[in-house]
């Protein structure tokens, strides 16, 4: 003990922590957007793809000449999937480095911790991912779907004649706030159309949880208890979602007996499966790589060149939803932005009202000057054997966004 | 739409009415029409087929179930001018689904089934191979698929297989299946050998199928069915309550035996050194690549023995991780043996750096691995108890670690220097034995012992670089738990927290089951601060 001092650990601490936590692209005569993605830590595999996505974003606004004639510079940063790093990290980049808007957080929870940082600096945060909803904050633009227009079509297809008229419901969620919330919602939806509440159960588990013989031992006996078919609402995330299915499939339970809708399950979650066993589970999101059209073609094109040409360590043959929503975010910013001929945050957000851009999905995004939320299609994927979703369902359109659940 | 359908009905109250002692033949065309219809379409096409199974000739079952399986594997293409059977999806030429004929297949609809298709159309194509598998093999496999949805499947169909039936065996199974599915017939006798039957063989979907009977007139009505139904429901309820029984010792032993494997090596390095190695998790980590390393290199070399490669990844992961441990304890680890807390420091650093290590050379995605058939799904033993081979394996290795592990210090001169140098450090090395040399033999034996657990855990859990994090808690849990220096003390740990864990999830839930198991290891150990067995030694 006598060799540790205080000053010896303080020392220690800070040499540790040297590593800077933001690096700059270049620096020239440039406007400033800041990443706030993992590339440590449990969500690394996930949000790590992110910040890739913005750069090659960035790269193709600035081919065409910038924004209000400045280059666009992404930062990008490290916040170690650790929740209350991200708000350090994010404001560092609001009032150090001048940022004129964030784009990052997957995990609500990391969100909800940027969130009073965006809200006292008046920065802009650019949220990718498919949420809770249950909030409306004006720095912060919801790019993807609250539970209205993802998880509601997902379940009343899973109840209705062309699913498989689901009754019962094991819901099975990491311990926050998203998949919490999520289920609050489903359970006041469930109770609207009159299903009892010995028809569901709920369970949590903590992150990085990947132990899952027990659940599923549950969901088996769960399934064969009378009262109509079940299915699985599953809402964990990062590691636990692989690992979950693993288990699932190995003690022989198909999607045809007890199908999982995993509202958080990505392409790259099924990286490393088997997934002959696991065919048929269903996803629903704003994009599926297999969403027809021009527009995604170019997109995955764009994507593996990119891959290519970088030398990004990540797959150039996969796209997930939140990387096509990243990639919405920069050019719908960046519209905003050429459309109030400024940079300054009032002006930009002023210009929302009325944007609308044709993102890789097929559909056309709109915002309206109501909120900051963005009008997205809604697709039901299901897992093929070649580890990907086939498009199940697709809206025809884009249905707006219904910030607050009316069931929650 | 109305009128082919409303035929469609007469002709099926016709044929219901007239049974048909000769073979009906199947509508091929129309047959094919519907599998490239939409969802209700699907559903049709493969619901009549099964319903007429029972009398359809060889050959028109034969052609279903080209189709049926084409279908499910997306090989089907749709083109205005009949269906097409592909080789491979997205294939640029098929053959015609009626006439066999080479055509060039346009880019059509290639239906996604829905779930309710999905479900469909799998019972149609086990009702197929039933009938017309090759051999016992096939046709049992079919079986299992059509006995998931038995209630869609008339009884004719299981006749007609049960009577063409060669294998014995078999053919008792179809009989039993046969025999449950007249659970609401209205010959007494019947029902009460259909309870019978579905007792037979028990899991929960039976208990709660006899269950159901319990609101039937007839429960009241009749002593005997009474008897038989109550007779029949406490048989099923034995077997599942035996079968969810195993299933928790079995889920007990095997996250005990990840947790030991995960320990084991810790055990040995904080017995010997007193050194808190936070990197174990990483050189898990690193084990577990290393059997990515050595899947690669089969592919490459020897792509025929593929499935072999996790035994021979055994000596490969181990020997890699116990020179990288080797390498660290020269380089970094001597120079503080005096100072557990920079230690402890250094250890961190080394996992920081060997997690960063892997993710800029081997990135951060899952790895894909082959996962033989040793080591994929599972066998239902009893009731609702599925085996799963991967924790079998495991298991079983976990227990070969124990054995080598003991043997190598109980046995091996190795195994004595160890020994002596964890009772009295001092007094060993006056005797004169090497002991910085028996430190690092040591901590090179206990990193590869993380490598094996690596190995272990490739067919369990996602391997990616952040994946050694989840142990490291876990691990010290046990080893602290069972007495520092002491094998068989981390077995018991290993065992206790396992165990407890699987008993209290159900009960409260995963999240509290962590915190009761650490609540309780807390106040053990204010009781009990050596743990459950302290080795003596003298400092």
């Amino acid at each position: 003990m006598t060799h540790l001092t205080r000053r010896g650990f303080v020392g220690t601490a800070a040499l540790l922590a040297a590593p800077a936590l933001i690096r700059p692209a270049f620096a020239a005569d440039t406007v400033k957007l800041g990443c706030l993605f993992s590339s440590s830590g449990t969500m690394a595999n996930l949000e790590g793809r992110l910040n890739h996505v913005v750069r090659m974003a960035a790269d193709e606004i600035n081919g065409r000449g910038g924004v209000n004639g400045r280059q666009i510079e992404v930062l990008t940063s490290d916040p170690a999937s650790d929740w209350p790093l991200y708000a350090q990290v994010g404001r560092q980049m609001l009032q150090q480095e001048k940022v004129a808007a964030l784009f990052g957080c997957w995990t609500s929870v990391s969100r909800k911790s940027v969130l009073p940082v965006v809200e006292q600096n008046d920065g802009l945060l650019f949220y990718p991912l498919h949420f809770e909803g249950d909030e409306n904050s004006k720095n912060v633009v919801y790019v993807n779907s609250p539970p209205a227009s993802s998880v509601l079509p997902a379940v009343d297809y899973l109840m209705g004649p062309d699913g498989v008229g689901a009754k019962r419901f094991f819901m099975i969620g990491s311990d926050y706030v998203w998949p919490r919330t999520i289920n609050k919602q489903l359970k006041g939806y469930w109770k609207s159309k009159g299903i009892p509440e010995s028809a569901w159960r709920e369970e949590y588990v903590p992150f990085g949880f990947s132990n899952f013989q027990t659940l599923v031992n549950q969901v088996r006996s769960f399934a064969s208890q009378p009262g109509g078919q079940a299915i699985v609402v599953l809402t964990v995330v990062g590691s636990s979602i692989p690992d979950f299915l693993r288990e699932f499939a190995n003690q022989g339970i198909s999607a045809t007996d007890v199908p999982i809708l995993g509202l958080d399950m990505v392409e790259a979650d099924l990286e490393g499966l088997d997934t002959g066993k696991l065919v048929g589970h269903l996803n629903c999101w704003a994009y599926l790589q297999a969403a027809k059209g021009e527009r995604n073609r170019k997109f995955l094109a764009d994507w593996a060149a990119y891959v290519k040409a970088k030398n990004v360590p990540f797959s150039a043959d996969t796209v997930i939803d939140p990387m096509v929503s990243a990639y919405d975010s920069v050019n719908l910013w960046a519209l905003a932005a050429a459309k109030a001929g400024s940079f300054a945050v009032p002006e930009v957000r002023k210009a929302f009202a009325g944007l609308s851009f044709d993102d890789p999905s097929g559909y056309t995004l709109t915002m309206t000057g109501e909120n900051n939320y963005v009008s997205r299609g809604v697709f039901i994927g299901s897992v093929n054997e070649k580890r990907g979703f086939d498009v199940l369902w697709q809206s025809p359109n884009a249905p707006a966004p219904v910030p607050f659940s009316p069931y929650g | 739409m109305v009128e082919p359908l409303r035929a469609l009905l007469a002709l099926c109250c016709l044929a219901l009415l007239t049974a048909p002692a000769a073979a009906a033949p199947l509508d091929r065309a129309r047959f094919a029409a519907d599998l490239c219809g939409d969802g209700a379409a699907q559903v049709r096409g493969a619901e009549g087929l099964v319903q007429a199974g029972g009398d359809l000739p060889a050959d028109d079952l034969t052609f279903a179930g080209r189709l049926l399986g084409a279908l499910a594997e997306r090989r089907l293409s749709c083109p205005a001018d009949g269906a097409l059977l592909l080789d491979r999806p997205g294939a640029p030429e098929g053959h015609d689904a009626l006439t066999g004929a080479v055509r060039p297949a346009p880019e059509a609809r290639a239906p996604v089934l829905g779930l309710r298709q999905r479900a469909v159309i799998e019972t149609a194509r086990g009702a197929v191979a039933l009938l017309t598998g090759p051999d016992p093999a096939a046709r049992a496999a079919g079986l299992a698929v059509v006995e998931r949805r038995i209630a869609t499947v008339p009884a004719a169909l299981l006749d007609r297989a049960r009577d063409a039936e060669t294998d014995a065996g078999l053919k008792a199974t179809i009989a039993g299946l046969a025999q449950a599915t007249a659970l609401s017939s209205p010959d007494p006798a019947r029902r009460r050998a259909a309870i019978a039957a579905v007792a037979a063989s028990p899991s929960g979907t039976a208990q709660a199928r006899l269950a159901a009977l319990k609101g039937d007139p007839a429960y009241a009505a009749d002593p005997a069915f009474r008897a038989a139904l109550d007779a029949g429901l406490a048989k099923v309820s034995r077997a599942v309550a035996i079968g969810d029984g195993l299933a928790v010792v079995y889920n007990g032993l095997s996250f005990a035996s990840i947790l030991f494997m995960a320990a084991a090596g810790l055990a040995i390095i904080f017995g010997l050194m007193g050194v808190i190695n936070l990197a174990q998790g990483e050189f898990i980590m690193l084990g577990a690549y290393a059997t990515y390393g050595v899947q690669e290199a089969f592919r490459r070399f020897a792509p025929g023995l593929l499935d072999l490669y996790l035994f021979a990844a055994i000596p490969v992961a181990f020997g890699a991780v116990a020179l990288v441990g080797i390498t660290v304890e020269a380089l970094i680890l001597r120079h503080l043996y005096r100072r557990p807390l920079m230690s402890l420091l250094a250890t961190w650093a080394v996992s920081l750096f060997l997690v960063n290590l892997v993710r800029v050379t081997v990135g951060t995605q899952n790895l894909q691995f082959v996962m033989p058939a040793y080591v994929s799904g599972g066998v239902p033993l009893y009731a609702d108890f599925v085996m799963t081979w991967n924790r079998l394996f495991a298991i079983g290795f976990a227990v070969a670690t124990l054995v080598l592990t003991l043997l190598i210090l109980r046995r091996t001169p190795l195994g004595l220097d160890i020994r002596a140098v964890t009772q009295n450090r001092d007094m060993a090395a006056c005797l004169g034995l090497p002991t910085r040399r028996i430190d690092r033999l040591a901590f090179g034996l206990g990193s590869g012992l993380a490598g094996l657990a690596g190995v272990a855990l490739c067919p369990i859990y996602s391997v990616n670089p952040g994946m050694g994090a989840g142990f490291i808690v876990d691990s010290f849990m046990v080893v602290v738990l069972g007495g520092v220096g002491s094998l068989l003390g981390t077995l018991v740990a290993a065992l206790g927290v396992g165990g407890a864990n699987v008993l209290i999830e159900p009960i409260s839930g995963a999240v509290a089951a962590k915190v009761i198991v650490l609540v309780g290891i807390i106040l053990f150990l204010q009781r009990r601060p050596e743990g459950l067995f302290a080795v003596r030694r003298r400092r």
